[in-house]
C-alpha cells in the first residue's frame, strides 16, 4: 500500500499514529508467522530451543515498557525472571493439589514478581528516585535475589540449581496435554507470547502508554499538569516485573531448570543489550533482538575459535548500536520502510 | 466577591536571603494581573509558591476558598492551577497536537471530545499549521504558546505565566497579549503574568502589582503606576519616559 500525500494537503489519517511508536503490526505478523511456520518445516534443535528464546524475547519486551516508553533503565529484570522461575519450580515440586500445580506455579511466579516490583517501584518512585539512582537500586535487586537463592540452598538447591518438571496443560476436566515433547511446548509458548505482545502493544498505544511516554519526554511537565507520575511509573514497573516473572516461570519449565544465574547482574545486562540491539522503542524489535542475539550467542559460543571472543564482540556491537543506531534494528528497519508509511507533506 | 486566589503574609526565605516577605495578594475570577519588579524582587518565587514548586517559610494560600498551602504540585494542578515555566516546558518529541492530547488525558473525557478540544486549542494558540510538527522544531515563541495550550487542554482555571513573551518578536508579543485577553474575557480564566516588556504590559491594560525586594510596593493601573514617583525610582528609572 502506498500513500500519496499532495503537497499542502491534510494528513490527519497518515499522522495520527506517528510518534506513539505504533505501526509495526505488519512486521509483527511476519515475525510471528515465521515462528509459527518453523516447526512445520524443521524439527530437532530449533524447535527445542526457540521457545526459550521467545521467552527471553518476552523478558526483553518487559524492559521496553520501562526503558523504551518510560525512559527508565532497569538492571533488575533478571531478578523478576528468577522469582518467576523459582516460584514455578518450588510450587511444582511441593504442591500436592487437586488442581494443576503448574498453573499455580505460574500464578505464584507472576504474582510474586509483580508484587515485588510494585513494592519496590512504589517506594523508589514515590521517594523521587530517578535515573542513575534507580539503575543502581535495580542492580542491587538482582544481586539480592541471586544471593538469596544461593543462600537458601536446602530449598533452592543453591549453586546446583533447581530441577523443574515440564508442565502439563489441563484443558478441561478430562483433557490433559503434556508439554514434555518439544512441538506442543513450542506452540504453547507461542500461544502465550503472541497475545501478550498484542495486548501490551495495545496498552502502550492507549492512554496508559501515552502517559508513560509523556513522563519520558518531560517528567516535571507531567507533574505540573497534575499527573500522578510516581503511580504511573510504579504501574509500568509492576507490569514489567509481571511479564518478566511470567517469562521466568515458563522458561524454568521449558529448560527443566532454575539457576541462581537467572537472577544475576550478568543476565540482567544481557537483557539491556538485547533491547538496545533490537530497538528500545519497539516491543517487536526487542523481542526479535533477544531471539537473534541469543541464537547467535548460542551458535558462536559453540565454535571453539570464537568462543572466548564472543562476549567481547557482543560488547562492541552493543557500543556500536548505542553510538550509531540509537533505535536499534527496529530503527534501521523503520528507516528503510518507514518513509512510505509516514509520507507527509512538509 | 470572594477571590479565586488569595495569599496572606506569604513569606519565603532562602537561608538568610529574603525572597518574598509578608505578601498579601488577591485575584478575582476572570482577572488578569501583571506582576512586575526588578530582578530579584521575588516574582518567580511568588509564582512558585502558588504552583507548589516552592514551599513558603510562612503565610497561607487559598484557592477557591480552600487552603492549598501544603498541597503538592500534582494536587494543585488537579484543583486547577497551571504554570507556564520561564523556559518553555513542553513534550519536545511529540507533535503540537499530541502535546495537547496528552495534557488532556488527565481529564476523564471521551476521546472524541478530547480531540475536538485539542483542535480548538490549536486555533486559539495559532498552531493549526504546525499541528503535526514535533515541538522541538517549533520556534521559541510557538513553544511558549504550546505550553499555554497544554494548560488549556488540562482545563486549569488559573494560569501562572512566567515571562510568556520572552524570546518573541514584536508581532508574536502582540498576539500573546490578545491571547491572554481572550482567555480572561471569553473563557473567564484568571491569569497572573510575570513580565519585563513594558509595552506588552501597557497594551494589556491589566491591573499591575509591583514587587520590590520581596515586598508589595504598589498595586494599580498602568497609568497610576507610571505616575508614582517611588515606582519610577525603583523600577522604571527616575528620568525615563514610561
Amino acid at each position: 500500500m502506498t500513500m500519496q500525500v499532495q503537497h499542502g494537503g491534510h494528513v490527519a489519517a497518515a499522522s495520527s499514529r506517528g510518534g506513539w511508536m505504533g505501526g509495526e503490526d505488519l512486521a509483527a505478523m511476519v515475525v510471528f508467522g515465521l515462528l509459527a511456520a518453523i516447526p512445520l518445516v524443521t524439527s530437532g534443535y530449533a524447535v527445542y530451543i526457540l521457545p526459550q528464546y521467545m521467552l527471553l524475547g518476552l523478558l526483553a519486551m518487559s524492559l521496553v515498557i520501562l526503558w523504551g516508553y518510560g525512559g527508565i533503565v532497569s538492571f533488575g529484570q533478571a531478578a523478576f525472571f528468577a522469582i518467576g522461575a523459582y516460584a514455578m519450580g518450588l510450587v511444582m515440586k511441593h504442591a500436592a493439589l487437586p488442581i494443576n500445580s503448574a498453573y499455580l506455579g505460574i500464578l505464584a511466579g507472576v504474582a510474586g514478581a509483580a508484587l515485588v516490583s510494585l513494592l519496590i517501584g512504589h517506594f523508589l518512585f514515590s521517594a523521587g528516585v530517578r535515573s542513575t539512582y534507580f539503575v543502581v537500586a535495580t542492580l542491587a535487586l538482582s544481586i539480592i535475589v541471586e544471593q538469596t537463592v544461593k543462600s537458601f540452598s536446602d530449598i533452592t538447591g543453591g549453586w546446583n540449581g533447581l530441577y523443574v518438571d515440564r508442565m502439563t496443560l489441563t484443558l478441561g476436566p478430562l483433557v490433559q496435554l503434556s508439554l514434555f515433547d518439544d512441538m506442543p511446548m513450542y506452540y504453547t509458548v507461542l500461544a502465550v507470547v503472541v497475545p501478550i505482545y498484542v495486548a501490551v502493544a495495545a496498552l502502550m498505544r492507549a492512554r496508559f502508554g501515552k502517559i508513560v511516554v509523556g513522563i519520558r519526554e518531560n517528567e516535571d511537565r507531567m507533574l505540573a499538569l497534575g499527573f500522578n507520575v510516581p503511580a504511573y511509573k510504579t504501574l509500568a514497573f509492576g507490569l514489567s516485573g509481571l511479564l518478566a516473572g511470567l517469562a521466568g516461570a515458563l522458561y524454568a519449565t521449558h529448560a527443566s531448570f532454575a539457576h541462581p544465574s537467572n537472577a544475576g547482574v550478568l543476565f540482567s545486562t544481557q537483557v539491556v543489550i538485547w533491547v538496545a540491539i533490537g530497538g528500545r522503542h519497539s516491543l517487536l524489535g526487542a523481542f526479535a533482538g533477544a531471539i537473534v542475539v541469543a541464537s547467535l550467542s548460542n551458535y558462536l559460543s559453540s565454535i571453539e575459535a570464537i568462543q572466548e571472543y564472543w562476549p567481547l564482540v557482543q560488547g562492541l556491537v552493543f557500543i556500536a548500536v548505542i553510538v550509531l543506531f540509537r533505535n536499534g534494528l527496529a530503527g534501521v528497519v523503520e528507516s528503510l520502510f518507514g518513509k512510505k508509511r509516514h509520507g507527509r507533506a512538509a | 466577591m470572594a477571590a479565586l486566589l488569595r495569599t496572606e503574609g506569604l513569606t519565603k526565605h532562602f537561608r538568610g536571603l529574603v525572597a518574598v516577605e509578608d505578601l498579601s495578594f488577591a485575584l478575582a475570577k476572570g482577572e488578569v494581573r501583571c506582576v512586575i519588579g526588578p530582578n530579584g524582587s521575588g516574582k518567580t518565587t511568588f509564582i512558585s509558591m502558588i504552583s507548589g514548586h516552592v514551599e513558603p517559610t510562612a503565610g497561607r494560600i487559598w484557592f477557591k476558598e480552600r487552603e492549598i498551602t501544603r498541597l503538592s504540585v500534582v494536587r494543585r494542578a488537579q484543583v486547577g492551577i497551571g504554570r507556564k515555566f520561564q523556559t518553555p516546558s513542553v513534550f519536545e518529541g511529540l507533535s503540537a497536537l499530541q502535546n495537547l492530547e496528552l495534557a488532556g488525558l488527565r481529564l476523564a473525557k471521551p476521546r472524541a471530545e478530547r480531540m475536538r478540544a485539542s483542535e480548538s486549542i490549536l486555533e486559539t494558540i495559532r498552531l493549526v499549521e504546525q499541528r503535526d510538527t514535533p515541538a522541538q522544531f517549533l520556534s521559541h515563541g510557538q513553544r511558549q504558546w504550546l505550553e499555554i495550550g497544554l494548560l488549556l487542554a488540562n482545563e486549569v482555571e488559573l494560569l501562572l505565566l512566567d515571562e510568556p513573551t520572552a524570546g518573541m518578536t514584536a508581532e508574536e508579543t502582540a498576539a500573546t497579549g490578545q491571547l491572554v485577553q481572550h482567555l480572561a474575557a471569553d473563557r473567564s480564566l484568571s491569569v497572573i503574568i510575570i513580565e519585563h516588556d513594558i509595552n506588552f504590559i501597557r497594551e494589556l491594560k491589566a491591573p499591575i502589582t509591583i514587587l520590590h525586594l520581596g515586598r508589595l510596593l504598589r498595586e494599580g493601573s498602568y497609568d497610576e503606576i507610571a505616575e508614582d514617583a517611588q515606582v519610577r525610582q525603583v523600577y522604571l528609572g527616575t528620568t525615563g519616559h514610561a
